[in-house]
């Protein structure tokens, strides 16, 4: 997804740089009267209103279903995992590919962030870890092998060595 | 409708003050690019750097670099606004003076202190520092920010109430009827209409900010005195976005009354230019949940405002301020120099870094990019090619000769050099935000060190082209002044 992201972002920037290029390439032509208002005008709206309809029509598209539902569903694995300056503490080792697991996530001091990465070092979901609340996040796997736990939220001078890891063991 | 005709270069702004803020701001933006380079280079096991002295410069680098935005931001709002209205000269020596001791307190902190508990000061690591830093240095801390924000009030007092005298009150400095009804006589200029913006919106943000840090004092005092750690998060994003976007809305008005002097089409506040303004002032205090989507205890409403608001402020900067300059721009036979080009530059700069700060503004993006390197990328795209191009802009206009300057190829290479430095460390940011490489991390994994290390070798061309491009500030403060 990372991937896909980071290419979309260089097409959309590059959409936005060119006609700043174009304008600055003839902005230097013998100073000619401004374009008619009314021509400037309905260009604008045209781009003010394709951006309000690109802007709606992802959010609809990106916000359903609810990208944050944890609702365990009976079957469902769970694993307790608390935050400590400076390692995190989970009370599962494995859980099983194929089948949802929450993760119930607390902290014991200050505020940390639950991101798990997948045995090939891509973060595929992440949650704010906060003292006074569990928060919830969800998520099936579907690759057995060993993932990682990373602090991402600054927690102080060691942060970087809260690292944690389960296994992911594929269904029997 | 247009009566405000610049009063030629007069302004009640005290210029020598002016001049000397942007030195002090350029001044400290090197220093703390060299801060930053030595953290990236740290990254990438070029050199070898203590963490704790990584996450001191981490928090010297935020803290102080957001100081320089605002600080520089705001000379520039201070300058522009003097030529519609009466400001006190005392006021601003008395910002001045206390931003200055918000700076000591905070570097004292630092250094001295040994506090790391970066700009953000999220609750309650100032006062659960692990064993790395005493409760004297948090408090030291929050002391600074106090002052610097205190600092603040007095600065927007003194532009609202010179405003409200001037024009009758802060909606009609905002033009709100000319919004409303679309007939207004005396409509204020484009400068006028967003200091009233930018001094409600911060004014906002800084007495929420000015809360948060009363109550992480006392807690670190009275620990039992404990608030919500969720609540306390959204007064600090609240502040913290609030207050480093209003260095870029007052860094903007440079291009409005500096561009039209080159194209000789004077920027106008049109009915959309003031209605843009207000809907940047109520998106300001209303986008900051975007800061805040991996806090699944948060409001899912709040959630879906701020997805929905952080897409909704690319209308008045792509459909509005953009739009206009681009429309200025066109084939209006401008004669580049120096200065119009970082000006340029500067809108561009910040197009460009709104552009992925939007998209980690969806929530099912920011699931796998928050956090991650790929925010400072957009932040420091907007900042490097936004704020610090706009103020090089206004700096190079501010000094220039008042016989038609050309531009030099010197001026030129440096520009070059500047803008290629930027996109390449920004970029080298955004890709290792893709690779789900986490911000704040003083250590890296070996196999992220190849992007930090090339991410130091732009860093170290941008710091070279800034480095150049302060020296020409320099040399030109040292000619004979412009009224
Ligand atoms: C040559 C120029 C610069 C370099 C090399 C640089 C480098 C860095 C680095 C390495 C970080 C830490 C990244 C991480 O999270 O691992 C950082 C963070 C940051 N930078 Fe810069 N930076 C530069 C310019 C700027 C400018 C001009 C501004 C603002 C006007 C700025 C504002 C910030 C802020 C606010 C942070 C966040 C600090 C935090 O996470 O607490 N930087 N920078
Ligand atoms: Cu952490």
């Amino acid at each position: 997804m990372q991937q896909q992201i980071l290419i979309l972002t260089i097409v959309v920037m590059t959409l936005v740089a060119y006609p700043f290029w174009r304008v600055v390439r003839t902005s230097q032509h013998a100073p000619q009267p401004p374009s008619p208002a009314g021509r400037i005008e309905r260009m604008r709206t045209a781009l003010l209103a394709s951006l309000a309809v690109t802007g709606l029509v992802v959010a609809v598209a990106t916000l359903r279903p609810w990208p944050h539902d944890a609702h365990a569903a009976p079957g469902a694995q769970i694993v307790r995992a608390v935050g400590y300056q400076w390692y995190w503490e989970l009370d599962t080792e494995e859980v099983t590919a194929g089948r949802p697991v929450v993760f119930e996530v607390a902290s014991a001091d200050v505020n940390h962030g639950f991101g798990v990465y997948d045995p090939s070092g891509t973060i595929l979901f992440q949650t704010q870890v906060m003292p006074g609340y569990v928060n919830k996040v969800k998520h099936t796997f579907t690759e057995p092998g060993t993932y990682r736990v990373l602090c991402l939220e600054y927690c102080g001078t060691a942060h970087h060595d809260m690292i944690g890891e389960f296994k992911v063991v594929a269904a029997r | 409708m247009t009566q405000y005709m610049p009063v030629a270069q007069k302004t009640s702004a005290n210029i020598t003050a002016i001049r000397l803020t942007m030195l002090l701001g350029a001044v400290v933006f090197l220093l703390l690019m060299l801060f930053g380079i030595v953290m990236r280079a740290a990254q990438g096991q070029i050199i070898n750097l203590e963490p704790t002295v990584f996450y001191q410069l981490m928090t010297a680098h935020g803290a102080g670099m957001v100081g320089a935005a605002a600080l520089t931001g705001s000379a520039i709002m201070w300058y522009f606004l003097g030529r519609y209205v009466q400001l006190s000269a005392l006021a601003y020596n008395v910002f001045l003076g206390l931003f200055l001791v918000g700076v000591v307190l905070v570097l004292g902190a630092v250094f001295v202190g040994g506090f790391a508990g970066a700009w953000t000061f999220l609750y309650p690591l100032p006062a659960l520092s692990g064993g790395s830093w005493e409760v004297g240095a948090a408090t030291t801390f929050v002391l600074g920010l106090v002052a610097i924000g205190v600092a603040y009030l007095i600065f927007y007092l003194e532009t609202g109430r010179a405003m409200i005298a001037a024009y009758g009150g802060l909606g009609r400095a905002l033009a709100w009827p000319l919004v409303f009804t679309g007939k207004m006589d005396n409509v204020p200029p484009p400068a006028v209409i967003a200091s009233a913006s930018v001094t409600v919106f911060n004014t906002v943000g800084i007495v929420v900010g000015a809360a948060v840090l009363v109550v992480t004092l006392i807690n670190l005092y009275v620990p039992s005195f404990a608030i919500d750690p969720l609540l306390a998060k959204n007064f600090i994003y609240f502040f913290g976005h609030v207050f480093i976007n209003a260095s870029i809305y007052m860094a903007v008005i440079a291009v409005y009354e500096i561009l039209p002097l080159y194209t000789g089409r004077k920027w106008k506040s049109s009915r959309l230019f003031a209605i843009a303004w207000s809907a940047i002032l109520l998106m300001a205090t209303s986008v900051y949940p975007h800061h805040m989507m991996q806090d699944v205890a948060m409001p899912g409403w709040l959630l879906v405002m701020g997805q929905l608001v952080s897409f909704g402020n690319s209308l008045p900067l792509l459909g509005v301020t953009a739009f206009s300059m681009l429309a200025y721009l066109h084939r209006s036979g401008i004669k580049w120099d120096l200065a119009s080009a970082l000006l340029v530059i500067g809108v561009l700069g910040w197009s460009l870094g709104a552009v992925p700060a939007i998209i980690d503004g969806t929530i099912s993006v920011n699931r796998v990019m928050h956090n991650t390197l790929w925010v400072p990328g957009h932040f420091h795209t907007y900042l490097l090619l936004g704020e610090v191009a706009m103020s090089l802009g206004f700096m190079a206009w501010l000094t220039k000769g008042d016989r038609e300057s050309a531009f030099a190829p010197a001026e030129k290479a440096a520009i070059t050099a500047y803008v290629a430095g930027t996109l390449g460390f920004t970029f080298m940011f955004l890709i290792s935000g893709a690779t789900s490489i986490p911000r704040r991390w003083a250590i890296h994994f070996p196999e992220w060190h190849l992007q930090d290390r090339i991410a130091t070798a732009f860093a170290a061309l941008l710091i070279a082209a800034f480095f150049t491009l302060i020296t020409f500030y320099v040399v030109r403060l040292l000619r004979p002044a412009r009224a």
